[in-house]
Parts: structure tokens; sequence; C-alpha cells
């Protein structure tokens, strides 16, 4: 049995089956609700419900606290219907932006490589396309249970039916130590659903951008230079890629390739913990170093929540406009199980 | 009832009260007011005050039973009649005469190309010199820099429109009478004297040129906004309205610019989130009207006839005070009223008034507030609060900080 689900502008609707998110309802519609981490931690997928009855699913108290829910604010990300619903999402959609659809896919391995330290580099060739933006990230299923992990595309948006993803282990991880380096191969069918998220480039710009990427955070920004160096899309970009050796650095060679080919674009490896010809330290404090002023300039963050968060401050030390500061931080896949 | 028997009536506590200490903090008095005396006659006002949310809405929003009344400073400030002290068809005439390009639609027609390059210049003056008192420097000029040029003041400088208000707030909240009613301080009222002598300098001849060339700005406006053909408004009945404005609307949007920034001092976690998310720049405004209301206890009305509230008998005449500043701390509806927290339960604040006497002004303000923290906090997100440097609130009619030192790294 679906319900349905409408937007108060009066247009916009979707069905949702009892046992799916009102977000996933959408999404599949065609119908952009923002929305981050769907995984019902980041609260920017809130809705108001004007009319309906529903329950709260996962949402978890850190999120959606009890007097939002009081004032009927929900999860879209984690709420199901009861009934038909009447919503508002709280956020604004931003309709100047053309989203995909959300959708089930399935795949087969291509490529599964080390590339660097506990790193791994996956390729999913589909069985059907993909369309994604620059930035988003899809879920994968773990063959044989019901759980599900995110990872950003790292290829070009161009590429529909051929997905890059980086894979940084986590010890004793169900997706990782479980999965992907441990049985995985070439060939193995992949199942997924995607483009997810509300990071990344979807227009355009005038400000140079700063990317700073820690670990495998290097994923999103990859996909977001190939396709901004393909379509003049950012006038000048700094890439910043923070690891603690050369061992945790991957697709150097590419980089330092697109940097001597585009005036535009700049790769800055930066080692925490290893003196090298090249820069040491905090990839934050490089940024510091080099910048006196980051008037005027936006600047794309992901990573580590710890990293996000200080290159946040050190961009507000240097005076970015916090308004182009845009940030993708890792889900701590522990502490959702755990909920 | 009498002065005499209102006087033996008085408990000590509240018989002893001063204006000065009011001024320096009103809240400890208020809220034993707000417990045991919701509404209190004052000696030292000689007039009535309402302290609790209940009180003050109630009186505010009953049309019927009260009636706009200024505060005898007040008056003796502003000169009759202004918009806050007329009544029935009167008091519409002179709201029709200010409210058209106040109306939020009317607002949010130019409130961005007015604000918004000011709000830019201001913190621009200041970006590169690593610490400034915000007051002095971007609160207060951006308030008087909106209005003034709304109201077609461009040629007044900013520095002018602020002592102006200065001025005239001296006069307005110099409201301490004697034993006999009198005034206790005459002399606080040369200020706004001086002031209002010299505007009518500066204005007169802006108006002599619109009564010939009508053009968009407020106070062209207001010469000839429903008046016959070839008539304009007498000057008599404009002044007075001026003289409330070039006060509360050219200070107030400051004060709560000033207090927002103030508030969030006082909660880093939630000031850091609205540094990195301006949309929230809108709540944390709202908090901060609530938690301290820039109109803290600047209005009053006049009893038409015998009522009572809050269970004091008021007899047709009484004239109460109506304390926002207190109102909107009442424990009846939010919990630890002092503290600013913008995730507290959006409760509505009564700091702009309510009934028919409500601030004209409300959209206007916030949106001047709004623009004014966005431009200053995308320039400069690294603000911080100069530590070695109070943070002294001050006034009872008008309350806001007196000084806001900030700091950041250039």
């Amino acid at each position: 049995m679906a319900f349905k689900i409408s937007l108060n502008d009066g247009e916009r609707s979707a069905l949702a089956s009892a046992d799916q998110s009102l977000l996933d309802a959408f999404l599949r519609e065609g119908i952009w609700l923002p929305h981050n981490c769907t995984q019902g931690t980041c609260g920017s997928c809130k809705c108001r419900v004007d009319a309906g009855s529903f329950d709260h699913g996962g949402a978890p108290f850190d999120t959606l606290t009890q007097e939002e829910r009081d004032a009927g604010i929900v999860l879209a990300c984690q709420a199901r219907a009861q009934s038909d619903m009447l919503i508002e999402p709280l956020a604004e959609i931003d309709d100047s932006v053309t989203h995909h659809p959300m959708r089930d896919v399935s795949g087969r391995i291509a490529v599964l490589e080390d590339i660097a330290r506990d790193t791994r580099r996956l390729v999913i060739e589909l069985d059907a396309e993909m369309p994604f933006l620059a930035g988003q990230y899809a879920e994968l299923n773990v063959p044989g249970t019901d759980v599900w992990r995110q990872y950003s595309m790292a290829n070009a948006p161009s590429e529909t039916r051929r997905l890059e993803f980086h894979i940084k282990r986590t010890p004793g991880g169900l997706a990782t130590d479980g999965w992907l380096f441990k049985s995985a191969s070439v060939g193995d069918q992949v199942d997924m659903k995607g483009p997810l998220g509300n990071f990344g480039l979807f227009e355009a710009q005038d400000d140079p951008a700063i990317l700073i990427a820690g670990g495998t955070g290097l994923a999103p920004m990859k996909s977001i230079v190939l396709h901004a160096l393909a379509h003049d899309l950012i006038p000048e970009i700094f890439l910043y890629h923070g690891g603690r050796a050369q061992a945790d650095l991957y697709d150097v060679d590419c980089f330092r390739a697109l940097d001597a080919e585009h005036p535009r674009f700049h790769y800055r490896p930066c080692l925490s913990e290893e003196a090298w010809q090249e820069r040491s330290g905090m990839v934050t404090d490089c940024v510091l170093e080099d910048f006196s002023s980051c008037k005027g300039m936006s600047a794309y963050l992901c990573g580590p929540p710890a990293m996000v968060e200080a290159a946040g401050k050190a961009l507000k030390r240097r005076r970015l406009p916090p308004r182009r500061t845009f940030k993708e931080e890792f889900t701590e896949a522990a502490k959702i199980a755990a909920e | 009832m009498d002065g005499n028997t209102r006087l033996h009536d008085t408990p000590d506590w509240i018989a002893n009260i001063t204006i000065q200490e009011l001024e320096n903090n009103p809240y400890p008095f208020y809220e034993r007011l707000r417990k045991e005396a919701p509404v209190a006659f004052i000696p030292a006002l000689g007039l009535y005050i309402a302290s609790t949310k209940e009180a003050c809405r109630a009186i505010a929003k009953d049309g019927e039973t009260w009636g706009g009344f200024i505060s005898p400073a007040g008056g003796r400030t502003f000169g009759h009649p202004n918009v806050l002290n007329v009544n029935g068809p009167e008091h519409k005439e002179l709201r029709c005469m200010v409210d058209p390009a106040l109306q939020p639609r009317a607002v949010d027609g130019y409130v961005e190309d007015l604000v918004r390059p000011i709000a830019r210049r201001y913190v621009e003056a200041i970006e590169d010199k690593g610490a400034a008192d915000l007051v002095a420097t971007f609160c207060e000029p951006v308030s008087v820099r909106a209005l003034g040029d709304l109201l077609g003041l461009q040629s007044v400088s900013s520095d002018k429109l602020r002592e102006w208000f200065h001025k005239l707030s001296v006069s307005f909240t110099n409201a301490a009478v004697d034993e006999n009613g009198d005034w206790a301080n005459p002399e606080g009222f040369k200020p706004g004297d001086e002031a209002r002598a010299e505007i009518r300098e500066v204005v007169d001849p802006l108006l002599d040129n619109w009564e010939k060339n009508p053009d968009d700005s407020a106070l062209s406006h207001w010469l000839h906004d429903g008046m016959p053909e070839g008539k304009t408004r007498d000057r008599e009945r404009i002044y007075p309205t001026l003289f409330v404005f070039l006060l509360g609307a050219m200070q107030e949007p400051g004060h709560a610019m000033a207090s927002t920034i103030a508030g969030l001092w006082t909660n880093p976690e939630q000031f850091e989130r609205v540094i990195d998310n301006p949309k929230q720049i809108r709540r944390a405004i709202s908090e901060s009207l609530r938690w301290t209301s820039p109109i803290w206890s600047a209005v009053a009305r006049q009893a038409k006839k015998d009522t009572t509230v809050a269970g004091v008998d008021l007899p047709a005449g009484s004239v109460v005070m109506l304390s926002y500043g207190s109102a909107n701390h009442d424990s009846n509806d939010y919990d630890a009223p002092s503290k600013f927290d913008m995730d507290r339960k959006p409760v509505p604040h009564i700091a702009f008034g309510a009934g028919p006497h409500a601030c004209a002004g409300t959209y206007f303000a916030s949106e001047v507030c709004r623009i004014g923290l966005e431009e200053l906090f995308e320039t400069i997100p690294n603000l911080e609060r100069d530590e070695t440097k109070e943070i002294d609130f001050w006034g009872w009619g008008f309350r806001g900080p007196k000084e806001l030192h900030a700091k950041w790294e250039v």
C-alpha cells in the first residue's frame, strides 16, 4: 500500500510505501528534497508535517529533538508515512539546479586495486546509467546483508556507467574488512542506489576555489576537478590533499599531470607525519601559510569531521565567506550501526 | 484613588527604586515585580508599570479600553501630536502617513538595494583594522544611514543622526518626578530641545523643496500622501512624529544588532553556527529582541475607562507603562529567561508591542539588522569578542550595549 506525500507547493507529490523513507520516495520520483547524509545525522532533510500520520523511524534524538517532534518536524530520510501526508521542507529547495532522480542500479566490479595504505580503488561497470553531479555519492549494498555504505563518485560526471570509488579500510568494518578488503573480486555483482547528497559543484562559479581533502575525501574532489577543468567551471582551483605519509597519497601522477597541463589548477599534497621535498604539516596549516586572505574565494571540504572542522575554522581566519564553504564529512559508520 | 493612597499602599522596595538603578540593571527589580506586583504604581515615575507578558499583552491589545499615551518625558521631548500619543481617526491619519513605506511588501521592494551597500561600506571601513567598537563603527551607523536615506536625509551625516538620537534619548528617558509630580531633573531636557531645534533648521529647507518637487523619499510622501490636490500636510503634524522616528527608529535597529552580537558571544557554539549558516541570523535576532528588548520600557497606555488588570483596579485616566523588556523575561513563557539561547522554544516575544499602536517598523528594523549582520559576518567571519573589555548594557527606557569591542585577525 502506498501513500501520497504532497509538498505544500500544491504541485509536487510522490508515492511512498509504509517501509520507505519520505526522502527516498521523493528522490526516486525525481523531486529534489534538501538532504545530505540520509543517515539521520545531519538534519538537513527536516520537514514540517502539515497533515497526515507517520512514525519517526530511526531518527536520533541528537538530530531531531523532542521539541521539534512536538512541533511536527520529521527527518525525511527516516520518517515513514502511515497515511497520505502534506509536508514542507524547512530548507529552501534550490530549483536552479537540475538534480538526477535517485535510482537502483546493479553492476559488476571492474577494478579493485590497492592505491595507498589501507586504501583501494573500486570501479563498477553498471548495467544502466546513473547520472550524477560532481561531488555526489551512492550507497553500496554489502552483499548478503541489508547494510548500505556511502561512497562518493570519483570519476567525472560525464561517465555515468563506469563509476570510480575510493575505499578506506576501517579495521573490523563490515563493508571493508568484511567485504571489499576481503572477499570481493573483479566480476562480482554490486547493488547500489544513487545519486545522493547536496555536496558538490553544481554550476559554474566566478570565484576561485580551495579544495581540501583528507584521505579518501579526495574522491569527490577528483570528480569536481575533472568536471571543472573539462568545462571551465572554476577560474582557479587549489587542491590540497592531506595524509600522514607518502604511503597515504594516491593519484599523485594524475594530479601532477593536470597541474602541468592546466595553469589554473594547483595540486598541493601535504604530509603531517613525514618530511619530504614538498609540503609537510597539517593540511589546514598549509592553507593558512599559503593564503594571507581568502576573501572572494569559495571552498570545498571533505574528510574526517575533525579535519573538516579545522579547515572551516582556518578559512574563517582567512575571511573566506562561510556561505561559500561547502562541507562533506565522513559519516561514522560505527556510530550509525550502534544506534 | 489619589496619589496619597497609592503611596501608602506602596511597599518600600517599590517606593525606593530610582531611575538610575533601573538604567543600570532593571532585571532584579522587575523579576520581583512580576512575582509580587505585575501591575504596580511606581512613585519615582508617577505612573503604573505592567511587567508580565500577560498584563502587557492584555493592555496593548485592548484598544477599546486603552489608548496610546506617551510617557510624560516622551511627550515633553517630542511634542504633540505624535503617532504614539494620538488615538482614533487622528492616529489612523498619522499611521497612514508613516505606514506605506514600512509595509513588508514595500520593504521587500527596496531594502536590499538600500541597506546592503550601506552595510558593506561600513564593514569595509573597519575590516582591515583588526579591532573596533561595533556599536560606534557599525551597528549605529548602519541603522541611522538606512533610515536616514529612506526618509530622504541623505544630506545629513551619520554622525549627526547619531548625535540627534543620543540627545533625544537623554530627554525621553529623563522620566524621574519629585513628590509633587514635577520634573526631578528639568535640565535633562536641554539636549533634546537642542536637537529638535537643529533638526528643524536642517529639515525645513528639505521640506520646502519637497513641497514643490516631490520625490520618492518617505518624508516627501509624508508631506503629500492623502492630501487634497495642491496641498501639503502641515509641518506641525509632521515634526512630532519625525522626532519619534529620529529617536526610536534611528537608535533601536542599532541596539538590536549590537545585542544580537553580544547575545551570540555568550554562546560560542551558537555564534559559530550563525556565522557558518547566515540563514540562522533571523532566529538569532528574534532571540536577541526577547533577551534584551531595545524598547525596554518606553511605551505607555492610558485607561479610557475604569478597568482591572492582574487584579489591580485602575481608574479611568490611569497611565500604565508597558515594560516589554520585562515581559520578554516572563518565566511563564521562557525558561532561564536571562540566557541567550536561540534554540529555545520560539514563543513569540512582544518586543514590538501589540494592538493598534504596535511598532510600524517591525519588519523594516528586522531586515536592517539581518542585512547588517549578514554583511558583517560574511566579511569578518573570524570576528571575536575582545575579552579584555567589558560589555556594559545600559538603559531602562531603551536598552543595549554601550560599546561592543571586537577583534579579528587581519
